[in-house]
């Protein structure tokens, strides 16, 4: 059986559902444990987290 | 000159003897010296020419600069000084061009509140100075407020604040002497030279209508030579007499300066003084006091002197180039003031109208008024005052002063009638006096004058009109008004406002509008067409003083539910909004504050703008709801509860609440759905809505919450709306978590089931339903932008039509369940009692009822 490199990420809920509909583009979650905690591949963190901050930089205001 | 950094290197800061003798090398700009002013003569004596009130006393200035002045010691700390100059270095890279570290700093400069940017014409102001209330009305006088929180403000200086200035009568000198005086380090040489430059070309010329004929009217005689070189306005010129090419001929007239005299605004405390003593000018000699000071460059009493005593110069031109000239004067940077001499106005009728004794005018009012009346004359301009802080009163007054043919625009129908109810309300008017010409009605005033009060699309439309309409228009035009009141006029698009003022002529404009800034930045067109910027108050003064309420705005973060973020995240059309609306913790919140205020005995209002949300939220939590749809009787009835009824402390509004003729107070409000980017809007909504409850103790007495459903496209526009409220100096919170909110007892929506249901219920809505304001409509006349995001929107389309085939139970889809309503609306229980009617209209729907009745029966046989 293959083993496969896995990190552990803590968030909140909100944090999760983004993360779960960037999923479905390109998967990277191994297991969704429960409402705080899933477990990506390890190569991919990188990647998800500049991701995640690209998307949540949206909603965010900044003066100009 | 302001010596760099690097030529003070042998001086030390810290001693001030060794500067002092260096500044007073530098000649080039005032640096009041704490030594040389000790021995200035005692102030001149007071002299009848001129009030006490005009003179600035610099001894006394200077004695309480000196008070306040930290004590400077002989000893330096060397290495201290050292070290802040190596800090210096090293943070300045940063600054780069905005580096302004070499300017020099006067010895005095703790006491002196305020700094000038020499780059931008941005002055920053220690707002807790000991003297930081009269450097505000200085600075207002002469600035535009940018940003105005408790401690630090900052202001702008442009070309429109400089004619704003001028016209109210401050001099360039006395402005770039006060300035110097207040500022930290001496007026830098590229402001001097902006303002010298802006001043010294606006407010001479003048337009003024006296004896029904139009003059352009100067001080100075060179500048109306300069003007008569211009072919444009030579043309326009006429000449009462035949030409005679004497010199003496080619003066102009002249007279003398106009003067305040015994001009009396009604309803100022000046009526209740002019039976106290004879001259009109006696109110203004009160002790002297260091306000004065200040008072006298920027308040009233010190116009005349600062307008020049001797003789003006005018030459008449003719009617129908006025607007050539006008518009040629501003391209040659000599911009003309519109004035109207109302008391000499013989031709136009006066209108008999004044306020009613019982009308009491605030002082900030009275401010602003004066600044209008200055001189005698009626000044043309824009009033700049909070909402709720009184614009009707003062628009009202105006034209009691003026006692003129008046015609007001208003933005919608609704704020039609309501200026009309005003105008009665406060002013003895009769109704013959007063029509209105809207969509619906078309009146004429009987007599030759009186008011008719209007909107901004009625007049300035040029789409074919009714015959009525026609008739009235041609009853607009064909006469002279003397006075034009514009409200709302950052609302209005300036192509809309040329057209009025082209085709209404009238003597003199008064602008009232809460915010001066304008999303599109039509600014500039406004200041030509109706006049510069006289007054525009201070919204923290006001709430201090207790005329608006001082209110605390909150922001409430409601985190979304996994499953409610979810199908956000999937969903792209405007269905969004909806779901963001609707999140289960939002209600929580709600619930939670509306419970937590009405433990304290506030009247709430819950807003909404989107009607859907505000059903399932008034239904959720039981309380009453006003939105399009109720029916009249219906909302008085509630209205009434809950003005009236201690039962009834909370209900939930539409946008009617913004439109509708009777608008309850509250203490508190929460919005539950925020409007995308207009905030003035709502800044609009808080001015109307709550007011001051006068309260013992002090802080806050009124409240403002917005929910906002964290990691959406809602918290985007609460960091604007935060922006905007901390720029009026509204104080502003976020609160993240509500204390005691699991605790609730009938926490709605706490079970995982719950908020699914409340999902699929959400999810099978129809698209249209997530719009904002779809309850109200625009009627015709009514301005784009004031009534619904939508104007003029088509009604909701049908869905298309189906064919299906089924028992008729089950195409009703009461094939698999029983009917049974769980949320009862709070509504349907208080129609169960029978509404207090008056038997006046009850008899009269009656008869209306059986009329009806009768005809068709009449009209069967």
């Amino acid at each position: 059986m293959k083993a496969i490199k896995g990190v552990l990420l803590t968030c909140d809920s909100a944090v999760k559902q983004i993360l779960l509909t960037m999923n479905e583009k390109e998967s990277f979650i191994i297991e969704d444990l429960d409402d705080y905690h899933v477990v990506i591949k390890a190569d991919e963190e990188w990647r998800v987290r500049r991701e995640l901050e690209a998307e949540l930089e949206k909603n965010t205001y900044s003066l100009e | 000159m302001p010596s760099k950094r690097a030529a003070e290197d042998s001086a030390d800061w810290a001693s001030s003897s060794k500067r002092s003798r260096r500044t007073r090398d530098d000649d080039d700009y005032v640096n009041v010296d704490v030594d040389d002013d000790l021995h200035d003569a005692p102030s001149p004596p007071d002299s009848s020419l001129i009030p006490r009130g005009a003179t600035i006393k610099f001894s006394a200035l200077t004695r309480k600069l000196a008070e306040t002045q930290i004590p400077k010691d002989g000893v330096e700390d060397g290495d201290l000084d050292v070290h802040h100059r190596q800090q210096d270095k090293l943070v300045s890279h940063m600054f780069q061009d905005q580096d302004f570290s070499w300017l020099h700093l006067k010895p005095d400069h703790a006491s002196r509140p305020l700094w000038i940017s020499p780059e931008d014409g941005h002055i920053i102001l220690e707002a807790f100075s000991p003297i930081a209330e009269q450097a505000q009305d200085f600075l207002v006088a002469i600035s535009e407020p940018v940003s105005r929180p408790a401690f630090i403000h900052e202001y702008k200086l442009t070309s429109y604040s400089l004619y704003a200035a001028v016209s109210v009568g401050l001099q360039t000198e006395d402005i770039i002497e006060v300035l110097n005086r207040l500022s930290k380090v001496p007026v830098p040489e590229s402001i001097v030279r902006f303002i010298r430059e802006r001043t010294l070309s606006y407010g001479k010329v003048k337009l003024v209508l006296k004896h029904n004929k139009y003059y352009v009217e100067s001080s100075h005689p060179e500048t109306l030579q300069v003007l008569l070189k211009d072919k444009v306005i030579r043309e326009a010129r006429v000449h009462s007499q035949p030409t005679d090419n004497s010199i003496k001929a080619a003066t102009f007239t002249t007279s003398k300066a106009p003067v305040k005299g015994n001009l009396v605004i009604p309803g100022t405390k000046e009526t209740d003084k002019k039976k106290d003593d004879a001259a009109g000018k006696g109110s203004a000699n009160a002790s002297a006091t260091d306000a004065e000071l200040f008072t006298s460059v920027v308040g009233v009493e010190g116009d005349e002197v600062d307008e020049d005593d001797d003789n003006v110069h005018a030459f008449e031109i003719d009617d129908g180039k006025i607007d050539d000239v006008k518009k040629r004067c501003n391209e040659l940077e000599y911009p003309m003031l519109e004035e109207y001499d109302f008391r000499n106005d013989t031709i136009n009728a006066n209108l008999d109208i004044d306020l009613k004794p019982s009308t009491v005018i605030r002082p900030y009012q009275e401010t602003s008024l004066s600044k209008m009346f200055g001189n005698g004359r009626a000044r043309s301009g824009i009033i700049v005052l909070p909402c709720g802080a009184g614009k009707t009163l003062v628009g009202i007054t105006a034209a009691c002063t003026i006692k003129k043919s008046c015609l007001v625009l208003c933005t919608s129908s609704v704020s039609v009638m309501q200026w009309k109810q005003q105008f009665q309300q406060w002013s003895n008017v009769t109704d013959r006096q007063i029509a209105v010409f809207t969509a619906d009605q078309k009146e004429k005033f009987a007599g030759d004058s009186g008011i008719v009060i209007s909107t901004y699309s009625m007049v300035a439309n040029t789409h074919n009109r009714s015959h009525e309409s026609k008739k009235m228009m041609e009853f607009l035009t064909s006469r002279e008004w003397g006075f034009i009141l514009l409200d709302e006029v950052h609302v209005v698009p300036a192509a809309m406002f040329r057209r009025v003022v082209t085709t209404i002529k009238a003597h003199s404009k008064l602008g009232l509008t809460a915010t001066l800034v304008r999303e599109d930045d039509k600014i500039a067109d406004l200041n030509y067409m109706i006049g510069p910027k006289l007054y525009e108050a201070n919204w923290m003064d006001l709430a201090a003083k207790g005329h608006i309420a001082n209110v605390q705005c909150a922001e409430v973060w409601c985190p979304m539910t996994p499953e409610f973020y979810r199908e956000y995240l999937r969903e792209q059309s405007r269905k969004r909004m909806l779901l963001y609306c609707m999140n289960p913790r939002k209600f929580q919140a709600c619930q939670f504050l509306i419970k937590y205020h009405e433990d304290r005995g506030d009247k709430i209002i819950v807003f909404s703008d989107n009607v859907f949300a505000l059903e399932a939220y008034a239904k959720k939590l039981g309380k009453l709801y006003i939105h399009g749809g109720t029916g009249q009787v219906e909302r008085m009835r509630i209205l009434q509860w809950f003005q009236h009824s201690p039962d009834v402390n909370t209900i939930f509004l539409s946008k009617v609440g913004d439109t509708s003729i009777d608008l309850p107070e509250a203490t508190c409000l929460i919005q539950i759905s925020s409007h995308f980017g207009s905030r003035r809007q709502e800044a609009q909504r808080l001015g109307r809505i709550l007011r001051a409850k006068r309260r013992n103790d002090e802080g806050f007495n009124a409240f403002f919450y917005s929910l906002v459903s964290n990691d959406t496209q809602e918290m985007f526009y609460s960091t604007k709306r935060q922006q905007f409220l901390i720029d009026q100096g509204y104080a502003f919170k976020v609160i993240t978590h509500l204390d005691g909110l699991e605790n609730l007892p009938d926490l709605v929506y706490k079970s995982r089931d719950e908020q699914i249901e409340l999902l699929s219920s959400v999810l099978l809505a129809n698209e249209s339903e997530a719009d904002l304001g779809t309850d109200v409509r625009a009627g015709e006349g009514d301005l784009a932008g004031t009534i619904t995001s939508k104007d003029f929107g088509m009604p909701s389309k049908f869905p298309a039509v189906q064919r299906t085939s089924g028992s008729l139970t089950a195409l009703s889809g009461a094939q698999h369940m029983s009917y049974v309503e769980q949320n009862k609306s709070a509504n349907k229980k208080l129609a169960r009692e029978q509404a207090p009617r008056h038997k006046l209209f009850a008899k009269r729907d009656k008869d209306v009822a059986t009329a009806r009745k009768e005809a068709k029966a009449a009209a069967r046989s």
